[in-house]
């Protein structure tokens, strides 16, 4: 599967109900080291209820500056969470299913990001 | 686009993970690539995920797709007028031979190996040799 055909889709709760769109895929190093680097495994999608697209990721992560930029688009993702892998019931090009009872996570980075994945 | 109405309103701390995390959009799309010479390769377009089809029911408890390599190729034209190139036209750089992702994704080979670069390597080898002076490096 190509990851673009998922970004932007329309994000549907169990009963058919618009929660939003993708705004990104967040990946976590911890599978089995291949040659070089640890398997990127799906954590699951960022969603958000305003906008397709997320621009520089303002709202999962803590830096504030040029402040009237990171204002804007803050406020533009607001709402935005994360569904992890185990509550995507089918993932598409059109829509993204989730289960019933899903769990919404906040979209923060926690610090991690370029620089934070390690080299072997 | 209909506006969403059922958004959640109280979101959980997400749980803890065992490596590094990495937003696709953030970190690894539109990032240049470089091999291990510390020349420049192409950049990342796309990625290609293992484990999981499109718009087929994933079974509960079903295995997390893994990215099995990063994509590079004609995509002006399509960022442009919207959709994507087919799936053939698309360069795969395999994520085994990825060794860090930082402001660029490094690779752990060299660029002469990947068929990523086989534009350059063609213009090198028909139009530049031929030129007089084209088969060494500057004086």
């Amino acid at each position: 599967m190509i990851l673009t055909d998922v970004l932007g889709s329309r994000v549907l709760n169990s009963e058919g109900d618009l929660l939003g769109r993708v705004a990104d895929a967040r990946f976590v190093l911890d599978q089995p080291p291949g040659q070089l680097l640890a398997g990127a495994r799906l954590q699951g999608l960022i969603v958000s209820p305003h906008s397709a697209g997320s621009f520089m990721g303002y709202e999962r992560n803590d830096v504030t500056r040029p402040w009237p930029i990171a204002q804007i688009l803050k406020w533009w993702h607001r709402g935005s969470f994360l569904v992890l892998w185990e509550d995507i019931e089918i993932m598409g090009p059109e829509t993204v299913r989730l289960r019933e009872g899903f769990t919404a996570y906040h979209p923060g980075l926690q610090g991690a990001g370029p620089g934070q994945a390690p080299q072997r | 686009m209909n506006r969403p109405r059922n958004t959640p309103t109280s979101l959980k701390s997400p749980p803890s993970v065992g490596g590094p995390v990495l937003d696709a959009q953030l970190h690894l799309l539109d990032r240049q690539v470089i091999d291990v010479d510390g020349l420049p390769v192409t950049t990342v377009d796309d990625i290609e995920l293992e484990g999981v089809e499109a718009d087929l029911p994933i079974s509960l408890g079903a295995r997390a797709p893994v990215i099995s390599a990063l994509l590079t190729g004609p995509v002006l034209g399509t960022r442009i007028f919207g959709g994507r190139p087919p799936s053939s036209r698309l360069i795969r750089l395999p994520w085994h031979d990825v060794s860090a992702v930082d402001v660029t994704v490094r690779l752990g080979v060299r660029s002469e190996s990947l068929s990523a670069s086989w534009v350059e390597r063609w213009v090198r080898d028909k139009i530049i040799r031929r030129i007089p002076g084209g088969k060494h490096d500057p004086d």
